[in-house]
């Protein structure tokens, strides 16, 4: 059986930031209410233009996944690991707070949640995969900012959007090889 | 059996001519300052006391860390000069050397246990489920073999049939490896971090060893001033000389490397490098850099051991004493540019509050009371020894025999005779 490579593609241009996302997330991955305590974020990017012709762009964003996961690399007792579908974990009974992931992440995408004991971060919402269903976040956003799913599958839509379309990835230059991919 | 517990006894006495009371209650009031810190971390938690944020993860704490450890490895780098290189000067002040880098030490895990949300988890998850690539399994294992070669070496140093040289060579010559190996590790622990430009690279591992060494020579030239009330008796005119010279060509190169760390820092415009540089020279933590780092740690020491030239050892204890200060903020400064630059821009919705493009921090009640924690343990383990232990080797040794004079406990009155018996001792006493 083929492994899977999960894969997210942000179609940002459809962003509304509505937020909902952020709601679903906090919700589903009961996530406490804090200035420093949250798995995804929207972004509002700089106005552009000229009155009255203005255009505001908005990037939603998580945990990139990395292939090359600098967080994973610096964990000293493996509490930071990656599944074979390329999903990056906390092992929370693993994690010491020790603070290297936060440090090394070029993301900014970790932060010590008091409720667990460790550093967390965006699971891809795994105890869903397991059902067979989406992440939170892709599942509620309205206009399918997102979209979630196998890369390694020729008939996914993702494959199919980034065989189609121009992409980049975030801070590509550290060569951390993100599993997030944003249409241009 | 009785003769064993006699030659024990022999070691503990009341020193009352070292002026320890003052530094022990000082030690005792630090103490207790932190043990109100450690209640307060264990009753709100870590994220209530500490002013550490998502952005600026490592403070006041990690800082308080590196400058212990990293004295302490820079005093078994003296020591080990001492006893493994026959550098005689260094090897008369071993005692006192050890117990220091001990001590020291201890201090430092008391910032690192505080600093950590599960200190006891890393003790068997080190064992049960090491990552190999992470630099703080290195660091870790590194400076927990430090600390049983300084225990070790205690032991032999302090034992009471008298000091086998042998031994305390072998295990001086590890103490220094380990402490540099140790050392440069932590240093490594933000050199491998590439999201933090800043961090990144040979700088930081090359400055701890180098700071570490002009560090313990510093705090050597401190104590032997406090211990012998500013008249350090002649015996030690050498060994503060070699510790004077030791510490400036420390500082000399530590002057060099933070020159070229900031200059190629200012030429990686318009990256992140170059603003944690900016916030050091002209930003938030400008009045550390200047008068904490370039003034206290750099230009102040080096000029007054230059001007001094070895003629007053009460100056070069004052050095010491500001370099010992200035080496402080060389850490904090280091450690917390390097994070102020944010990982994300600071807009609207992004989670991330800048002010001027960069974050914030600042340390909290609860980490001042946390590095006092660090500070007591200094002040009230190692001058309990100065008070009650014997710091000079005085007694019949396998190897080495001083003699003294019942009447002058410091000063012209000892005497050291080479055993004919042992190569080494010849070398210690050149």
């Amino acid at each position: 059986m083929r492994q899977k490579r999960y894969t997210i593609v942000f179609d940002t241009q459809k962003c509304l930031n509505c937020k909902a996302c952020t709601v679903a997330c906090k919700f589903e991955n009961e996530v406490p209410v804090g200035d420093d305590t949250y798995r995804i974020w929207v972004t509002e990017q700089p106005l552009q233009g000229r009155f009255p012709h203005l255009h505001q762009a908005f990037q939603p964003s998580q945990c990139q996944h990395c292939e090359n996961a600098p967080c994973e690399h610096v964990c000293p007792t493996k509490a930071t690991y990656r599944t074979p579908e390329g999903v990056v974990l906390v092992d929370y009974k693993k994690c010491i707070l020790c603070k290297a992931c936060m440090a090394a992440c070029p993301y900014d995408a970790r932060f010590v949640s008091e409720h667990h004991g460790a550093v967390e971060k965006c699971t891809l919402c795994a105890h869903r995969l397991e059902e067979g269903r989406e992440p939170a976040c892709v599942e509620t956003c309205p206009t399918r900012v997102r979209e979630f799913g196998d890369l390694n599958d020729p008939d996914s839509e993702v494959y199919r959007l980034l065989i189609s379309r121009s992409h980049y990835r975030l801070k590509s230059e550290k060569n951390t090889r993100p599993r997030l991919y944003y249409l241009i | 059996m009785a003769i064993r517990i006699e030659k024990i006894r022999s070691l503990i006495r009341i020193n009352r001519d070292v002026p320890a009371l003052p530094f022990i209650i000082a030690g005792c009031l630090l103490l207790a300052l932190g043990l109100v810190g450690v209640v307060r971390v264990f009753v709100q938690g870590h994220e209530a006391v500490y002013g550490v944020t998502r952005q600026v993860p490592w403070g006041l704490l990690i800082a308080t860390y590196a400058y212990f450890v990293i004295i302490s490895t820079g005093l078994a780098f003296i020591g080990g000069l001492g006893h493994a290189f026959g550098v005689a000067s260094f090897a008369k002040m071993s005692r006192r050397i050890v117990m220091l880098a001990f001590v020291v030490l201890l201090a430092g895990f008391t910032q690192i246990g505080m600093e950590l949300g599960h200190p006891f988890r890393l003790m068997y998850l080190l064992l049960l489920s090491p990552h190999f690539s992470a630099p703080i399994v290195w660091m870790g294992l590194f400076y927990t073999v430090e600390l049983v070669i300084l225990g070790l070496e205690l032991i032999v140093i302090f034992y009471p049939s008298g000091v086998n040289h042998r031994l305390a060579a072998i295990l001086g010559f590890l103490g220094l490896l380990v402490g540099v190996i140790a050392t440069s590790n932590l240093g490594f622990v933000f050199g491998s971090l590439s999201a933090r430009p800043f961090y990144h690279g040979i700088y930081f591992p090359v400055f701890l060893v180098i700071s570490g060494i002009a560090g313990g020579a510093a705090l050597l030239m401190v104590v032997y001033n406090i211990v012998y009330k500013l008249k350090i008796p002649e015996t030690y005119k050498g060994a503060m000389k070699s510790l004077e010279r030791l510490m400036g060509l420390s500082v000399g190169v530590m002057i060099l490397l933070l020159v070229w760390k900031v200059l190629s820092s200012l030429y990686s415009q318009p990256g992140d490098a170059y603003a944690a540089v900016m916030t050091l020279i002209a930003g938030p933590l400008a009045p550390e850099f200047w008068i904490g780092e370039v003034l206290m740690a750099l230009i102040l020491p080096l000029g007054m051991l230059v001007a001094n030239r070895g003629r007053s050892m009460a100056v070069s204890g004052i050095a010491g004493l500001v370099f010992l200060v200035g080496m402080f903020f060389t850490r904090f400064n280091f450690i917390v540019a390097g994070q102020l630059p944010p990982m994300r821009a600071g807009n609207e919705g992004a989670g991330v509050e800048t002010v001027n493009g960069l974050m914030q921090y600042a340390p909290s009640t609860g980490e001042w009371m946390i590095f006092a924690l660090g500070l007591g343990v200094f002040f009230f383990l190692y001058f309990m020894a100065e008070r009650f232990l014997e710091m000079e080797i005085h007694s019949k040794s396998k190897h080495l025999i001083l003699t003294t004079e019942s009447t002058e406990r410091h000063g012209k009155g000892r005497q050291m005779i080479p055993s004919s018996s042992c190569s080494s001792c010849s070398s210690w006493l050149k």
